[in-house]
């Protein structure tokens, strides 16, 4: 039993590791995850930041087919001569010359609008702003962005208007020997479009915001959208990080442990204005070491070794089933077969010798038990007698070639079964029949089985009333005598059951066999009367005979 | 009264100074074009509405009628302004989106959402320099000078030519204004009932403190890269 008991302690313990490794690669794969989103986040913004910056920079480039274009060069020299009014005239032909060259830049270096603007800041025309139609006074020259472009420089700008505008603007050139005659400004709007254009290019999950509310979003297919809502619930924490304040870049945010944010504040005026964008990412993490079975994909679980997994479960249930056989199946089928030679008396005790281990010590004790019982000449026996050991063998055969049955109302049918005969009383379907053999005594003609037991136990009122065998228990007198009757019909029918030959088997003969059996077992026992009851033994009818005390 | 303005290119509108700073964030790039000549790639003002010429008195002067400022384009217009104390100005919006105008440290004019067209008011109640912001566009600020004695104001041309008319003969001080401000030197006027031309120009910025100033904003700028690759 040691390796069996060894084995399951080394079970143990290897499910008890194997439990604490699942915990431990579960908070070192969630830590891990955590990591990388943040880094992942971080690299998300950068890639956005550059995206919007490069985006920029080459829309500013489709700006200079706008400045070389003759027509807009003469309307905003016409327009800085008026410095009350921009002529009509002025206007006309700059939007004509807008829509032109408009026409010609490919779609994905597009504008979603133009506004060209004089010396003085004026909007001499635009196109797709049309907050602004009609509005003469309409003018952008204050913004640091016009106004460096109409001083010579190319720069973007992020303005938060009615919407967020990113902007890239340029001076537009009539004369190199003069302050530029005006700037051509371009604007994309930072709506859902530009949103998922954006992610579709960087793979990021991102949103534009300002004034504390989402303005719009765009997210990879895989990126459950809804997510990036939860970043207005955040807004307001979002003032206090220090990090965004200072460098415009916040910390790596988990907002309700469903999205990991990283905000980041725009450059230009939106800066100062606190617009900015946030790229999200969905955590990397398990609930628990279950969890695992959830967040494998395909791939992983190919990578597993199922083989391996398989082959060291079925090796470990190999291993104990063997201790099992070893230490347990094997012993006690050994022990068993020596106790068997021992209660058919081949062997005169068991050989301790032969076992080992507790089965060992329980065949010394064994000896022990027997030969103390041996020292005290042996103990009563406490089950029934067999009949055939105390008597010898009854004979088959009946040895009186005739006799007849004293009465009518003796049972005088048994039923089938291989323990030791009894009588039901309370259970018809196995009542006694009636033998067939017509020179055997016969139950009452018009009478139930039920019917004669009940006779029988008027004459023997020591008879239990009910689910006890019909057992002779007398010690002697009448009563004895007729249940003996009993006994005997039942011993007949039994008989006949099993097909042996009841000719000539006589009560007479049944009764002296009784008598002699019941004086021995009396006196040798010490009991006051003896029950007898009819088994089959090997397919034979039996007789066993139960000395009693009480 | 007639005059003109030299040295105006030299200002620095303090805006756009700050904006071409790249600590403050105003952009991802900014890049010169090599067409445009130098001289021209200073943030200079625009001086029509942002180089105030005031005629002063010498004794004060009444409240004039309502003053109209435009709001709209990232600045007001005018973008400095000098009236008497009392002067109603009228705030109007010319932009198609809202803004949110706020006197710094008055008061009298707290933030307050204006609508595309709508108008709000407020009268500098005391001689002093004022300052308006909006909150809903950084780059826009603008300066009220309530100088008691101020008799009527100007702006010059993009050549820094001016015209004023004052109603009353008498003696008066020429002085410009710039970003709340003065800038130049005072110039005294003898108006009679004919038109006065000042002799000569009007320096308002010499070259000397303009290359200091200009050479103090490149080096600043200059550092900011580097805080930030430090970063």
């Amino acid at each position: 039993m040691l390796a069996s008991r060894f084995w399951y302690v080394f079970l143990g313990l290897l499910v008890g590791v194997a439990t604490f490794l699942l915990f431990l690669a579960t908070s070192m794969y969630n830590r891990a995850g955590a990591r990388a989103m943040g880094e992942a986040l971080s690299s998300d913004s950068q890639v956005v930041n550059w995206y919007l910056s490069n985006d920029a920079r080459q829309r500013s480039g489709q700006l200079i087919q706008f400045g070389i274009d003759g027509d807009i060069g003469r309307s905003l020299a016409k327009s800085n001569d008026n410095d009350q009014k921009v002529p009509d005239e002025a206007r006309e032909k700059a939007l004509a010359a807008l829509k032109k060259v408009n026409a010609g830049i490919p779609a994905d270096q597009a504008f979603d609008a133009v506004f060209l603007v004089d010396q003085g800041g004026r909007v001499v025309a635009h196109l797709g702003y049309e907050q602004a139609s009609g509005n003469d006074d309409f003018e952008l020259g204050g913004y640091p962005v016009v106004a460096d472009a109409l001083r010579g420089y190319i720069r973007d700008d992020t303005l938060v208007l009615d919407r967020i505008y990113r902007v890239v603007a340029r001076p537009v050139e009539a004369d190199t020997s003069q302050m530029p005659a005006g700037a051509i400004v371009g604007a994309r709007i930072l709506d859902d479009r530009f949103a998922r254009e954006l992610s579709s290019r960087t793979g990021a999950a991102i949103a534009f915001y300002t004034a504390g509310a989402r303005v719009s979003s765009g997210a990879p297919e895989t990126f459950n959208s809804a997510q990036l809502d939860q970043i207005v619930s955040d807004f307001s924490s979002l003032e206090g990080d220090e990090e965004y304040q200072a460098k415009g870049r916040s910390k790596v945010r988990t907002i309700a442990g469903m999205v990991g944010v990283q905000y980041s504040k725009l450059p230009g005026e939106a800066w100062k204005l606190g617009a900015g964008y946030a790229v999200a990412r969905e955590p990397k993490a398990v609930a628990g070491p279950f969890g695992f079975f959830k967040a494998a994909d395909d791939q992983d679980k190919a990578n597993a070794n199922v083989a391996l997994a398989v082959a060291i479960a079925l090796g470990a249930a190999l291993i104990g089933i063997g201790f099992s056989l070893l230490e347990h199946t094997r012993p006690i089928h050994n022990f068993r077969l020596e106790v068997q030679k021992l209660a058919k008396g081949e062997t005169d005790q068991l050989q301790p010798s032969r076992f080992r281990g507790a089965f060992r010590k329980i065949a010394s004790d064994l000896n022990d038990g027997v030969d103390k019982i041996l020292a005290r000449g042996g103990g009563p026996r406490r089950g029934p007698a067999d009949l055939q050991e105390v008597l010898g063998d009854l004979p088959a055969e009946p040895q009186m070639s005739a006799f007849s049955f004293p009465g009518e109302n003796l049972p005088a049918a048994v039923s089938g079964g291989s323990g030791p005969h009894t009588a039901p009383l309370s259970t018809p379907k196995s009542l006694p029949t009636a033998p067939t053999n017509p020179r055997l005594p016969k139950p009452p003609a018009g009478r139930s089985a039920t019917a004669n037991l009940d006779s029988t136990m008027e004459a023997q009122p020591d008879v239990p009333s009910s689910g006890t065998p019909a057992v002779g228990n007398w010690s002697g007198g009448v009563p004895e005598l007729a249940e003996w009757r009993a006994v005997y019909a039942d011993f007949v029918a039994l008989k006949q059951q099993c097909g042996e030959n009841t000719d000539g088997f006589t009560y007479e003969k049944f009764e002296t066999t009784l008598k002699k059996s019941r004086d021995k077992l009396m006196s040798g026992h010490g009991a006051k009367r003896v029950k007898f009851s009819v088994y089959v033994k090997e397919g034979k009818a039996a007789l066993k005979a139960t000395p009693l005390k009480d | 009264m007639r005059g003109r303005l030299e040295g105006f290119r030299l200002l620095r509108n303090p805006v756009w100074a700050e904006a071409k700073d790249s600590s403050n964030h105003g952009f991802s790039f900014r890049e010169p074009v090599p067409t445009v000549r130098a001289e021209f790639r200073r943030p200079f003002p625009h001086i029509p509405k942002e180089l105030c010429v005031a005629v002063l008195a010498a004794a004060p002067q009444a409240a004039p009628k309502p003053v109209l400022v435009r709001v709209g384009g990232g600045r007001t217009t005018p973008v400095t302004i000098v009236v008497p104390p009392g002067t109603r100005l009228t705030f109007q919006n010319t932009d198609p989106f809202k803004h949110r105008l706020y006197g710094v440290d008055i008061k009298t004019f707290l933030p307050a959402e204006q609508g595309q067209g709508a108008a709000r008011e407020w009268t500098p109640s005391a001689p002093g320099v004022y300052e308006i912001r909006d909150e809903a566009a950084p780059s826009l600020r603008m300066w009220v000078i309530a100088e008691p004695n101020v008799a009527s104001i100007t702006y010059p041309s993009l050549k820094g030519e001016f015209s004023i008319n004052v109603e009353q003969p008498g003696e008066y001080t020429v002085q410009a204004y710039f970003a709340g401000k003065k800038v130049g030197d005072a110039v005294p006027v003898k108006v009679d009932a004919a038109d006065v031309d000042i002799r000569g120009a009007i320096r308002v910025m010499d070259q000397k403190t303009a290359d200091a100033e200009e050479k103090a904003s490149d080096e600043k700028a200059a550092k900011a890269p580097k805080a930030q690759d430090s970063k």
